[in-house]
């Protein structure tokens, strides 16, 4: 297959608190090729903000990148190795902050964030940052910048773009404002755009059509796509392939009709079992039972035990790396799990766990998990 | 809708808010203790005859609220009547003091303003360094320290010890240079700059120190915002983030500040003058006071109320110009 447009491996995040060391992003590894829309689902407080930031190297202290490799186009966008004296340095082949700002940022990976509200300055008009974005990421001059402005409002169907260019953020709707966004995003003509929850705080008629928009819009520009979310329905709708977070680690990883129809994690599992559905009414929604403990200090073993409905001592000891259990069109399917026989931990053999509903799982102490 | 009428309709709002004011400062006038007749005449002893004739000539023996209406009928003519203790007319001792004392108030606070932003951006870009910790201890003593003990000081440093800069009165740039003596313009200019240096640094102090702690606390929330995040994101250089971008949204407040501390303001300006010798509302306030002299304190009093309304007026108008989700509350 060809050269991936975006490569992360072993990507790991952490912020350095008085409480102790969060690992919002602990060793996570995923591809994106070029057209495709690759979702990053998880519930709030996963990683998933936390690993599209760090894509950009937009971490702000007290958290750091500290592992791990970020291949674009072939750049390094972060690498590690070990310098003469063994400690590790970053890689002289890392581009450089300027060189992120100036290349990377905008012009090539976009971001759309979640609120719309907050995202757009309020005392500058709609028009006036959109081409500022433009003006920068496109070298055109002022007025070539402007007509591009307002050719993208027209394209993500903002009615009367010219007179809406100069109006200010208030007074536009929350999806209309979500629609300028993306208009931003594309204005800028990126290979890449991180969606971060660019529906969540829509309601469901207006969300609807923002990924109608994006999904038209895609096709037409080719822009490859991460989508973050914690809605199954949206990645049924919209996404290529899926990456399941969680408590900073991929759980499994596989083309979108494979993860709903031949689940390979239970926590894939118990979001889908979540999920309303018209074929089912509301009471028989499944919640996933308890909440996902604090990334401060993650539980030993699988991370998910303490609320899997299917773990087994083994669970609690042995941490599983995602592994490749299937393979489906050329896209191989992951899961770390150690149900699957490729990881040889004994789960046959191992006795179930008492079906403890715990709220928080924190194990004191339990951090390592090695 | 536009700036032209919100503009018209806070003037007319202000009108309620003056007459308070006047009613206000005339009920008081006419309740405080001592009776001015008597003080006028300085312990003579006179005939009761006389002192009622006197309180005829002004009016003093009518119904309070019949003055009221005489003396808002004669203030509407620009008439706020007439001082006992001076014996001339209110309105021209107030027009011949406001000068100085605008022109101290407003050099105060651009001098406020032109240190304080600088400083605040500063303290929020270095937060907890060196740098944040010093505006800290500054912005704490500027709040904390009396003006016109800052007042004393400067004078005790620059005035006395070092003989650099005059200690006391100001230099009118509206009189011209030949009044005073001078070359020319430039000289003029410079004179007056350094009168106005040390009063000027008086009464700012507590402005500067206030509006800095203000413009470091907004510019450290306005750079965490959403918008702040997505200008990175898009490769907006670090620089024109804090000029342009966070530095916009985080002035809002500041104007609002300016507006609430005029109070303030003119208030210290009273002492400031006093300590400096200046010619201005605040010292013939006080020495209106120390006499008694209702009339004079009224038309004072009114003339620094109208001051300070004017001037929230004006911090409302500019806030609704940079802020443009200001409504100009005829429409939505
Ligand atoms: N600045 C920070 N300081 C400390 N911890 C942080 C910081 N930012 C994020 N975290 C932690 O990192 C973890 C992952 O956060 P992240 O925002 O990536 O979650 P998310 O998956 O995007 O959730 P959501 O759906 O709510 O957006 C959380 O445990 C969070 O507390
Ligand atoms: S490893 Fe065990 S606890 Fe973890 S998901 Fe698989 S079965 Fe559940
Ligand atoms: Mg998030």
């Amino acid at each position: 297959m060809a050269e991936p447009l975006l490569r992360v491996e072993n990507l790991k995040t952490q912020f350095f608190t008085d409480a102790g060391t969060v690992r919002a992003v602990d060793g996570i590894s995923f591809e994106v090729h070029e057209g495709e829309i690759v979702g990053l689902v998880g519930e709030s407080g996963a990683g998933k903000s936390v690993a599209s930031m760090s894509l950009l190297r937009l971490i702000e202290s007290p958290g750091e990148i500290v592992g791990g490799e970020i291949t674009y186009k072939g750049e390094t966008i972060f690498g590690l190795e070990e310098g003469p004296d063994g400690d590790l340095q970053r890689r002289d082949d890392m581009l450089s902050n300027e060189e992120m700002r100036t290349r990377i940022r905008g012009n090539e990976i976009a971001v759309i964030f979640q609120d719309p509200m907050e995202s757009l300055n309020p005392v500058f008009t709609v028009g006036g940052q959109l081409r500022e974005f433009i003006e920068l990421n496109r070298d055109l001059a002022k007025r070539e910048a402007k007509r591009e402005a307002i050719r993208m409002l027209r394209e993500v169907g903002i009615p009367d773009p010219e007179q809406r260019y100069e109006e200010y953020p208030h007074q536009f709707s929350g999806g209309m404002r979500q629609r300028v966004l993306i208009a931003m995003a594309l204005a800028c003509e990126p290979s890449l755009i991180i969606a971060d929850e660019p529906t969540t705080a829509l309601d469901v008629t207006v969300e609807g059509q923002i990924i109608e928009l994006v999904d038209d819009l895609q096709e037409k520009y080719g822009t490859s796509f991460i989508w973050v979310t914690h809605d199954m329905g949206v990645v049924a709708e919209i996404c290529d392939r899926v990456n399941v977070m969680y408590l900073g680690e991929i759980v499994e990883q596989a083309p979108v009709d494979d993860l709903f129809h031949a689940t390979k994690h239970p926590y894939t599992n118990a979001l889908l079992n979540s999920m309303p559905r018209p074929d089912r009414t509301v009471e028989e929604l499944d919640p996933i039972e308890g909440v996902m403990p604090e990334a401060i200090s993650p539980p030993s073993g699988c991370r998910f035990h303490p609320r899997c409905p299917d773990a087994r001592e083994v669970c609690q000891r042995v941490h599983p790396e995602a592994k490749v259990v299937d393979q489906a069109d050329g896209h191989s399917h992951r899961a770390a799990c150690v149900k699957h026989d490729v990881f040889d931990a004994g789960y046959d053999e191992s006795v179930p766990l008492e079906a403890e509903p715990q709220v928080t799982a924190g194990t004191p102490g339990g951090g390592e998990d090695r | 809708m536009g700036l032209l009428r919100y503009t018209v309709a806070r003037l007319i709002q202000a009108i309620p808010v003056l007459i308070g004011i006047t009613v206000i400062t005339f009920i008081l006038a006419n309740l405080a203790p001592g009776d001015p007749v008597r003080l006028m005449l300085q312990g003579q002893q006179v005939d009761q005859e006389v002192i009622e004739r006197v309180e005829q000539q002004y009016g003093l023996d009518r119904p309070i609220h019949e003055r009221y209406v005489t003396y808002m009928a004669n203030l509407l003519q620009g008439d706020l009547g007439h001082s006992i203790q001076r014996d001339r007319p209110v309105t021209d001792l107030v027009v011949q003091r406001a000068g100085p004392t605008l022109m101290l108030v407003v050099s105060a606070y651009a001098f406020a303003l032109i240190t304080a932003i600088p400083l605040g951006i500063l303290a929020a870009t270095r937060r907890n360094e060196p740098a944040d910790h010093i505006s800290r201890i500054v912005a704490l003593l500027g709040v904390s320290t009396p003006s016109f003990w800052i007042g004393i000081m400067l004078i005790l440093v620059f005035a006395i010890q070092l003989g650099v800069l005059p200690s006391s009165g100001l230099v009118y740039p509206w009189w011209g240079p030949d009044h005073y003596g001078y070359s020319g313009y430039p000289e003029l200019l410079y004179q007056t700059i350094r009168h106005l240096l040390l009063p000027m640094v008086a009464l700012g102090t507590l402005q500067m120190a206030t509006l800095m702690r203000v413009e470091r606390t907004q510019m450290i929330e306005s750079l965490q915002g959403e918008y702040v995040k997505l200008a990175r994101a898009y490769g907006v250089p670090e620089r024109t983030i804090l000029r342009k971008h966070a530095f916009q949204v985080a002035q809002l407040p500041i104007i609002t500040i300016v507006g609430l501390n005029l109070s303030t303001a003119l208030g210290g300006a009273v002492l400031i003058e006093y300590v400096f010798n200046i010619n201005g509302l605040g010292r013939l306030l006080l020495e209106a006071i120390i006499g008694l002299d209702y009339q004079l304190i009224m038309g004072i009093t009114v003339v620094i109320g109208t001051m300070f309304v004017i001037g929230v007026i004006i911090t409302d108008i500019s806030y609704a110009y940079i802020d443009p989700r200001v409504t100009y509350g005829d429409r939505e």
